[in-house]
């Protein structure tokens, strides 16, 4: 039995090592990935533009609080309309709650009038670990330089309630506003809220 | 469909608030009610109410920190003019894993306690409102809300209370009892305890959830060690780590073997940051690896292992350029194959829950005997007494026959055994910390430890030329092996000194009987008999002698033990003692404890020890004894199992009538112990 928890602290040494987690003012952890219409998207290729994480499932309470209200779309057409990549990533395993297919996952683009740059399907959940994506929504900025400049959550009331979305103070469009005159993101770190991803 | 029938109930409840909302919501996951301790409140006395949720199987709800996702239950309070409403109080969560991630919450049924204060002057009926939401999750989350209900008159007369809060109040979260600081390192910070005087068996899992989303990763592995008395657990970082000069605010989660299944107590604590870094703490593997080899190479010169040592040295120059090296290498697999032996004899104890440390085998005094013993015997083997031949050990001349190897096998096997008496008080604190990790690393300790102390005759053996130093095989070697029999001698006379710590003088007496015939018999073996009936038997005879010597020895040192002294405040336990304070019609409580059990320790703390427990103790005139179970007393595991019990704690209240004894619950507080008190003078 302990030599089985030695093993396991070995495997998870290793593993933690070799998956070292993204820290803010580090370089993101650089990826690639499939969108819903087949394309294949490289972090680096993004080089010089800010850009968005936002791990989602369309089924999840918390997610369906933001798109519902238009409150996340919203937030993506300004993003994008100040040349900023938004990539909405959907870290699901097959079989599990939020997984979806690349049509189903442009259907529910055009639905919810939503605008990202686009729907990464990351159904092994590489992504997602690679960034220790934990919750839907759970959102990253990354500057033009590759640095991690925002972790957490999409505002700062973790409810499941729409009408706490005017109340709440909305990190990732604040640390997108600093990025864009340069100031320091603050804060950089916050507690991501919502259901947990189904990887 | 059943969910669209659960959000119609959950609207219905809501909608339903200009009437009255009903006390109980039932979502397709969860049934809440709202539910008051007494039906009726005394104005001006606080009253316990709770959020009850009984939850189908596999769905949670979640603690005041929920972990890697979810979110917390919420209530807002409607209450009448006047009344106050203090916090929700958390009962202690269970860590909930989903995928890689790990949640605190509550699965089945919890009770969400909140103590309401009504004014002095408020004599009307009083309706109290909640509205609650809550997240109930699977894998998948639904958040439900409701809002609920109740109506309390004021109370005329005594009232029943529902007995879960009181449940809930005796598994609740209990203040730290000590102090906390932690220091932080790299990837995490080290959580240090004292003042707690708790002894953890190995297989106890402790771990420490943070008040806040942050500073504690909740889905990383957290491993405790024993230092120097003092728990300390590692906490890797979550997100956001304590900023300097933070506090780290949370609660430890205890859970241990109980007498029927698992104990889980939980401990609010406050702590502080402790100034310097983590440097000292990570006295890694490596560490005590390097610590372990010195340590071995150190025990060479010990008096008890030395003149062992020294003989064989001896042999090897008396066969300068033989096989020496093959010799050399079988000591040294004899001495790493014993040292592992004994250190995974030592980790199976001790993972069968026997609290040992190393140094255990000086604990038992047959064991002490039989060292004894076995010094007096090679050290008259060094005088001269008699001679071994090759066969047992090869201490003496024999090396250069085939057998030989075995025989340095079996040197490397005994020098290991006489070491142990050395090694016990010499490094019984360095392996002691080594016993603390997990069993490989464990073995990776003693191994080092074992090549340490085989590493100097090994080389000798490897290298002979080494040797060419010394003089020329003669005399002079008879001379220093009969000089070498004197720390021996020694070793022997300290090993009595240490008997004697444990055991009565008739034990000692009988142990030294034996110790004279076991002399006589080895004498009787060194005498060059012809015939071998006359040379075998009486040896025979004689050593089962002082074996029986040594037993009785051991068997006076248990009756002594029975006898011991007793405390003022608490005596000892044995059967016949219960008897006769019975008998003197007294009642009698006994607490069967043991020095690694946490939760006896906090029950004694906070029922047992509590000053009104005393107090009752001596106005009821009830005798309390103390059965410790630390070292597994077999009279004691009697009792136990004749309560259906497979360890501690057990409480047992014998009423002064001589009924049958109640059995009190192994979560502990003082109202229960003075209930029970109350009901022996009232029994119902």
């Amino acid at each position: 039995m302990s030599i089985k928890h030695l093993l396991a602290t070995l495997l998870l040494t290793l593993t933690t090592s070799a998956l070292a987690l993204p820290q803010v003012g580090q370089p993101a952890p650089d990826f690639s990935a499939v969108d819903s219409a087949g394309k294949r998207h490289q972090l680096s290729d993004y080089r010089g533009r800010s850009v968005v994480l936002e791990w989602t499932n369309h089924d999840c309470p918390y997610v369906r609080k933001h798109y519902g209200a238009g409150n996340m779309q919203a937030q993506q057409r300004d993003a994008t309309a100040s040349d900023v990549v938004w990539l909405s990533i959907i870290s699901s395993a097959p079989g599990k709650q939020g997984h979806v297919s690349g049509t189903e996952a442009d259907r529910l683009t055009r639905e919810r009038t939503a605008s990202p740059s686009a729907v990464l399907l990351d159904e092994s959940g590489e992504v997602g670990r690679l960034y220790g994506a934990k919750t839907t929504p759970h959102m990253f900025v990354i500057d033009g330089d590759g640095v991690l400049r925002y972790m957490g959550g999409i505002d700062s009331i973790a409810s499941a309630d729409a009408a706490d979305i005017a109340r709440a103070e909305p990190y990732v469009r604040t640390a997108l506003a600093q990025l864009q005159v340069g100031q320091p993101v603050q804060p950089a770190v916050t507690r991501p809220y919502g259901c947990s991803v189904k990887y | 469909m059943r969910r669209i029938l659960a959000l119609l109930s959950l609207l219905l409840g809501i909608a339903g608030t200009a009437l009255a909302a009903p006390h109980t919501v039932q979502t397709e996951q969860a049934t809440l009610s709202l539910v008051a301790e007494h039906p009726a409140y005394t104005p001006g006395r606080p009253l316990q109410v709770g959020l009850s949720f009984d939850l189908i199987p596999h769905w949670h709800v979640y603690w005041r920190n929920p972990g890697d996702s979810g979110e917390a239950p919420r209530v807002t309070w409607t209450l009448p003019a006047g009344w106050h409403a203090g916090p929700l109080q958390w009962p202690v969560p269970q860590r909930i894993a989903v995928g890689p991630f790990v949640n605190y919450g509550y699965e089945r049924h919890t009770l969400l306690r909140s103590e309401l204060l009504p004014p002095a002057d408020f004599r009307s009926a009083a309706t109290l409102k909640a509205d609650v939401s809550w997240l109930v999750c699977r894998e998948e989350c639904i958040p439900q809300q409701a809002r609920l209900e109740l109506s309390l008159a004021a109370a005329t007369g005594a009232t029943t209370a529902d007995p879960r809060f009181a449940a809930a109040r005796t598994a609740a979260a209990l203040p730290l009892p000590g102090n906390a600081v932690y220091r932080l390192g790299d990837t995490g910070m080290r959580l240090a305890l004292s003042g707690t005087d708790w002894k953890p068996a190995p297989d106890t899992q402790i771990w420490f959830a943070a008040d806040q989303w942050g500073p504690v990763a909740p889905s990383l592995p957290q491993r405790w060690t024993l230092r120097d008395e003092r728990l300390e657990l590692d906490l890797p970082f979550g997100d956001a780590p304590p900023a300097a000069g933070e506090t780290l605010s949370g609660l430890l989660v205890v859970s241990e073997a109980g007498a029927d299944g698992t104990l889980t107590r939980g401990f609010e604590l406050q702590a502080q940051p402790a100034s310097g870094p983590l440097a000292e703490s990570r006295v890694g593997l490596a560490a005590a690896l390097l610590l372990a080899f010195a340590g071995g190479l150190l025990l060479n010169l010990m008096p008890c292992v030395l003149p062992v040592l020294s003989i064989k040295v001896l042999g090897l120059v008396g066969q300068r350029g033989g096989h020496a090296g093959r010799h050399g290498v079988a000591y040294a697999a004899g001495v790493v194959a014993t040292f592992l032996a004994l250190a995974a004899l030592l980790a199976a104890l001790r993972a069968g829950g026997a609290m040992l440390g190393w140094g255990f085998q000086l604990q038992e005094p047959l064991i002490v005997v039989a060292l004894l013993y076995l010094m007096l015997g090679l050290a008259m083997n060094l005088s001269g007494v008699f001679e071994m031949g090759g066969g047992l050990s090869g201490l003496g001349q024999s090396l250069t026959e085939r057998r030989g190897v075995r025989g340095s096998f079996a040197t490397g096997a005994l020098a290991v055994v006489v070491a142990s008496p050395c090694t016990a008080p010499f490094m019984g604190t360095a392996l002691g910390f080594a016993l603390t990790r997990p069993t490989a690393e464990t073995l990776l300790v003693f191994a080092a430890l074992a090549a340490g102390f085989a590493l100097p005759m090994l080389l000798l053996s490897l290298f002979p030329a080494w040797l060419q130093r010394l003089p020329a095989p003669g005399p002079w070697m008879e001379r220093l092996r009969r000089l070498l029999a004197f720390p021996l001698y020694a070793t022997a006379a300290w090993l009595l000194w240490v008997l004697s710590q444990q055991v009565a003088a008739e034990a000692l007496a009988a142990t030294l009987a034996g110790a004279v015939l076991l002399a006589f018999g080895l004498w009787w073996f060194g005498q060059a008999w012809q015939r071998p009936l006359l040379r075998r038997l009486p040896v025979l005879a004689l050593l089962a002698g002082s074996v029986v010597c040594a037993g009785y020895a051991a068997d006076l040192h248990r009756r002594g033990a029975e006898a011991a002294p007793t405390t003022a405040t608490s005596e000892t336990w044995q059967p016949q003692r219960v008897a006769q304070l019975r008998a003197e019609g007294r009642a009698v409580l006994v607490n069967f404890t043991a020095a690694w059990c946490i939760t006896c320790k906090v029950n004694e703390r906070v029922a047992l020890r509590a000053s009104a427990v005393r107090d009752a103790m001596a106005a009821n005139d009830i005798a309390y004894l103390t059965a410790d179970w630390t070292r597994r007393d077999a009279e004691i595991t009697k009792t136990l199992q004749a309560y259906g019990r497979s360890g501690v704690p057990l409480y047992l209240l014998y009423p002064p009538d001589g009924g049958e004894p109640q059995v009190l619950p192994q979560l502990l507080t003082a109202g229960i112990v003075l209930d029970a008190f109350a009901n022996l003078n009232h029994p119902e």
